[in-house]
């Protein structure tokens, strides 16, 4: 006993970690070695032991009897990967951010098929465009293949259905807006199909129509368009122009999307290029030398490259003219005479730079997606810019080889001259699809796992940690203290868990304090309003063992009260503890996700399992995309039901009625 | 026994005084000042004032509506004692809990009075089904797997259980929605009644049945789970009894084993879980409200504060503390009346 003594005494200089290594080390492997240290026992006594029986711990008969429930077994290891996947998955993410938005990719279906582009026409490929969920391409034999994310949300439209017309004909010129498909074939009749219902083709009377500019009756009416004239047929997002080599142009849409329509219509003055970025169309008058938008002041400052400081237009050009424009999303990139290279528009501070040309090196062409430009030199070298979230700028060795390249939305594909795909990179699809703001949801959910668990663990620790100071100060010292505490404790139950959860993070929501302190504070709300169960556990369970020999023995030595307490007692209660902390982490985790389904918890655009699910408090979103909360649910319902499993196991296999009984 | 519940019930106050004291601090903390905010619109509202005219025209108004609504000091405590009624405002009313006065809703702008009422009707009908149903439903269940512990069936629903109450409520409503509402259109997704059309009689009720089947159904089935696990788990501790050997040693039949000496056994810890659960429901249907566009209590409370229609939000909160507190009282003495080895008066 005087040994045992020594030990505590001693463990006491090593400090509270080592104290807490060993009670878990107590816990599982038990204190037998610990013994064997000062008290060795001979090897032949030992093994005379082990012949009458094997004598195990508490700990150890619990261990056992936890691997031998194979359903346990399965729900701790799905925990652990599940606690690996959120905390190791985000590293692995470098790219992902919070308030990334994308206009064009919302309410994706699950899929990988966005670069899947269809073998018939990988070999003869003469265009490829896209804009929104889906891709087109168009063979050199006039042939159309559609992929990706063929139906358009909520509105039952396929575009993938394309029409007998179109199949039959041979088409020359193909490109594709946000929903809709716009194609010419050799006789000049322009087909249009996928969603129309805001004159993204088709004639629409302008008195009955205001917002939308119509595409002319006569070619709507199945007039045809003189194919030989035509420079080029470009779509935006829902709008489309077909560009004359004479520099007139026929061009219609929507006025919402594209707010000088009007003005790029009536402009009489023959421009060279055309192109559409997210909100503009923008041009490249014959006469003046600059990008023509019709509004003054955009896109008047350039730049040589993304790192570069912004000179004027002017400046920049020179005496030197703009040959052609490729428009991204936000900004634009145009070529010059003398094969140099300008950007012009918005660029967001995460993306990525060209970097230095070569001597004498001259850009051939340029080709554009959402958020990126893909440039081409004369001496074959490939440079990339702009935005690398799906790997778009991640150009192969093999694409140097490339006749020319087709970069449309987020991929790229690389063609040699026989119009032969040699390789493609950049967005394959979304696996778990994307939800309203075009946020990929897998990435979501990674990244909201890890504060949804973060928040749980959190609040447990705190909810522990006032639950266990007034469990063993309550039942070890009892009398009016534990009167006191135990009335503090039915005050705390009393509360009504959810409706003051709620009001406590609204009304401290409300605060002028910045995000994490408030993310802090939901933590807190939930550990104060959880810790009652298990501080009446732990008084319980230290109420029995106050009476225990061992705790005389050590109160006849003179060992202090608190220190009988905390360091002889609780080790001893640390199993019940570990099982309430098991089941009240599943808990908080459910009430955090309650709390943020309801907005009152971790608001978007920060990502929790919770507030994922917030998007699904509407009908429509439930009936039609239901990926946008299945995922999420299946995360979270997996993660809280094996937490759960793990917990009632390890109730049952600690409790030796229930044992013997089973 | 008439001593022990007046000693509960002086001790519930004590508490219901200590937590609304703390929530109306915590209210405190929100920086509204509703005097500045009324003072400001009606002066609005008047024309032809000058600039003079009408700050001071504002500084009369918000002295005015200061003491109306008790907050021309910055004294706490006074405000509270003042909010409860026990203490006059500076004109020397008193207005406030005891008078009857709960506040004005400046959502619905109508006195808090007249908005709670018919959200409370609701919520308290939707209990009450839902209680009835999932009581019905449980304690069958769980006297049949405590029964036939260990066999296939008992397995299966243990799963059910688990699962049941591993998910979050608003988890099932989603997928019973996507379920019934989208794939079998079986079910209207939200609502309480068909809007524009006035029933009566029994159409009416068949009316409301449609509506509120689906939510009723839900709430059941989320209390499914923790329910037939309690009563599994406390019949199962009965029937290991060593009174329930002797009868059986007697040769008593099966049936009246079962149901007279074990699940009269185990009716004690259910009487405790069925009464707590019954008051918890009143904050767990907020959830189902809120999903399913009920006019409840749950609603009420959500919109209230999402809005920050603070005299609401204070009303429902001592409510649910009272509702809390009464509950623990009646589980106490419930606990007496059940088993005859408690005396609730020591």
């Amino acid at each position: 006993m005087s040994k045992m003594n020594n030990k505590e005494t001693s463990s006491k200089k090593r400090g509270l970690f080592a104290t807490l290594g060993r009670w878990f080390k107590r816990l599982f492997f038990g204190s037998s070695r610990e013994l064997e240290d000062f008290d060795p026992v001979s090897a032949a006594e030992r093994a005379r032991q082990a012949d009458v029986e094997e004598i195990v711990s508490p700990a150890m008969q619990v261990f056992r009897g936890f691997v031998a429930h194979k359903g346990a077994m399965f729900a701790i290891c799905v925990v652990i990967a599940m606690f690996i996947l959120v905390f190791v998955g985000p590293l692995f993410m470098p790219n992902y951010d919070d308030a990334y938005k994308e206009t064009t990719q919302k309410n994706i279906r699950p899929g990988l098929s966005m670069m899947s582009i269809p073998d018939d026409i990988a070999n003869d490929i003469k265009s490829v465009d896209s804009y929104g969920s889906f891709s087109v391409g168009l063979s050199n034999s006039g042939k159309v293949a559609v992929w990706g994310d063929t139906k358009l949300g909520t509105t039952g439209i396929d575009v993938a259905d394309i029409p007998e017309a179109v199949q039959n004909a041979n088409i020359l010129y193909l490109a594709a807006g946000y929903d809709h498909i716009i194609a010419i074939d050799d006789e000049g009749h322009v087909y249009g199909w996928g969603n129309d219902r805001l004159g993204q083709y088709g004639y629409f009377d302008e008195t009955a129509y205001p917002n939308i500019l119509s595409m002319p009756e006569d070619i709507a009416n199945g007039a045809t368009v003189n194919v030989d004239d035509i420079k080029e047929l470009e779509c935006g997002y829902q709008a489309s122009c077909i560009l004359m080599k004479d520099g007139s142009k026929i061009i219609w849409g929507n006025k919402n999307s594209y707010s000088n329509l009007d003005t790029i219509s009536l402009n009489p003055t023959p421009i060279i290029d055309i192109d559409f970025t997210l909100n503009f169309v923008v041009c490249i008058q014959e006469d003046a030398n600059s990008i023509f938008t019709g509004q003054r002041g955009m896109y008047t400052k350039v730049r040589g490259d993304l790192d570069e400081d912004t000179v004027s237009m002017f400046e920049f050009i020179g005496n030197r003219k703009i040959v052609s424009l490729s428009a991204a999303q936000k900004d634009v990139a145009f070529l010059l005479d003398d094969g140099t290279v300008g950007f012009s528009g918005d660029y967001s501070l995460n993306e990525v730079s060209m970097g230095d040309f070569e001597d004498g090196e001259k850009v051939v062409d340029i080709s554009s997606g959402h958020h990126h430009h893909i440039i081409r030199t004369n001496l074959g070298n490939v440079y990339s810019c702009g935005d690398n979230t799906w790997g778009q700028l991640n150009v192969p060795r093999k694409a140097e080889s490339a006749d020319h390249i087709l970069s449309t939305g987020f991929q790229n594909y690389a063609v040699d001259e026989n119009g032969k795909i040699i390789t493609k990179w950049g967005l394959k699809g979304y696996i778990f699809g994307t939800n309203g703001d075009g946020q990929d949801i897998f990435q979501r959910i990674i990244n909201g796992g890890k504060m949804t668990m973060t928040i749980g663990a959190v609040a447990v620790i705190i909810s522990s940690i006032i639950g266990i100071i007034v469990g063993c100060i309550s039942g070890y010292f009892g009398g009016a203290v534990d009167i006191f505490l135990m009335r503090v404790t039915e005050i705390f139950s009393a509360i009504p868990f959810l409706p003051f959860a709620l009001i406590l993070s609204a009304i401290m929501g409300s605060l002028p304090w910045s995000e994490n302190a408030k993310i802090f504070l939901i933590m807190c709300i939930l550990g104060v309003l959880t810790w009652t169960g298990l501080a009446r556990l732990v008084r319980g369970q230290v109420l029995v063992a106050r009476e225990a020999e061992y705790v005389t023995a050590a109160k006849a030595m003179g060992v202090k009260e608190s220190k009988i307490a905390f360091k002889h007692i609780l080790p001893n209660v640390i199993s019940v503890i570990l099982v309430t902390l098991t089941l009240d982490f599943a808990g908080c985790m459910l009430t955090e996700s309650s709390l943020s389904y309801l907005g009152f918890g971790v608001t978007p655009p920060r990502p929790t399992w919770g507030n994922m699910l917030n998007g699904a408090n509407n009908f429509t979103i439930i009936s039609n995309f239901w990926w946008q909360w299945l995922f999420p649910a299946i995360f979270l319902a997996i993660t809280t039901i094996c937490i759960n499993v793990v917990g009632d196991t390890l109730r049952d296999v600690m409790d030796p009625k229930g044992n013997s009984e089973r | 026994m008439g001593k022990y519940i007046l000693k509960r019930l002086g001790y519930m106050f004590v508490v219901l005084i200590i937590l609304s004291f703390l929530l109306f601090l915590i209210y405190n903390l929100v920086p509204s000042n509703r005097a500045y905010t009324d003072a400001n619109e009606q002066v609005k509202t008047m024309k032809h004032l000058t600039p003079e005219e009408s700050k001071a025209k504002f500084n009369e108004l918000y002295k005015e509506y200061q003491i109306k609504y008790g907050t021309d000091t910055n004294n706490k405590l006074v405000r509270y004692l003042r909010w409860v009624g026990v203490m006059p405002n500076a004109r020397g009313d008193y207005i406030g809990l005891l008078q009857g006065n709960f506040g004005y809703s400046y959502q619905e702008k109508d006195d808090v009075v007249n908005v709670i009422p018919a959200p409370m009707k609701n919520t308290v009908i939707i209990n009450i089904f839902s209680t009835i149903l999932a009581l019905g439903i449980t304690i069958p269940l769980g006297i049949l797997c405590a029964v036939k512990k260990g066999s296939r069936g008992d397995k299966f629903v243990g799963v059910f259980t688990i699962i049941g109450y591993s998910l979050p409520v608003f988890l099932i409503a989603i997928l019973f929605i996507w379920l019934f509402c989208s794939k079998l259109h079986w079910f209207p997704p939200s609502g309480m009644k068909t809007l524009g059309v006035n029933l009566e009689g029994w159409a009416y009720i068949k009316d409301r049945a449609y509506y509120l089947a689906l939510p009723l159904i839900t709430m059941t089935f989320c209390s499914l789970g923790s329910m037939t696990r309690y009563v599994r788990a406390s019949m199962i501790d009965a029937l290991s009894l060593d009174c329930i050997k002797t009868a059986r040693a007697k040769g008593v039949r099966e049936k009246v084993v079962i149901f007279s000496h074990a699940f009269r056994n185990a009716l004690i810890p259910i009487v405790t879980l069925v009464i707590g659960w019954f008051l918890s429901i009143f904050s767990g249907s907020l959830m189902i409200e809120q999903m399913f566009g009920l006019n409840g209590m749950g609603d009420l409370m959500i919109t209230s504060l999402r809005t920050s229609d603070f005299d609401v939000i204070m009303i429902l909160q001592v409510f649910y503390v009272t509702i809390a507190l009464l509950g623990n009282l009646i589980i106490d003495i419930a606990y007496g009346l059940v088993d005859p080895r408690v005396r609730v008066n020591k």
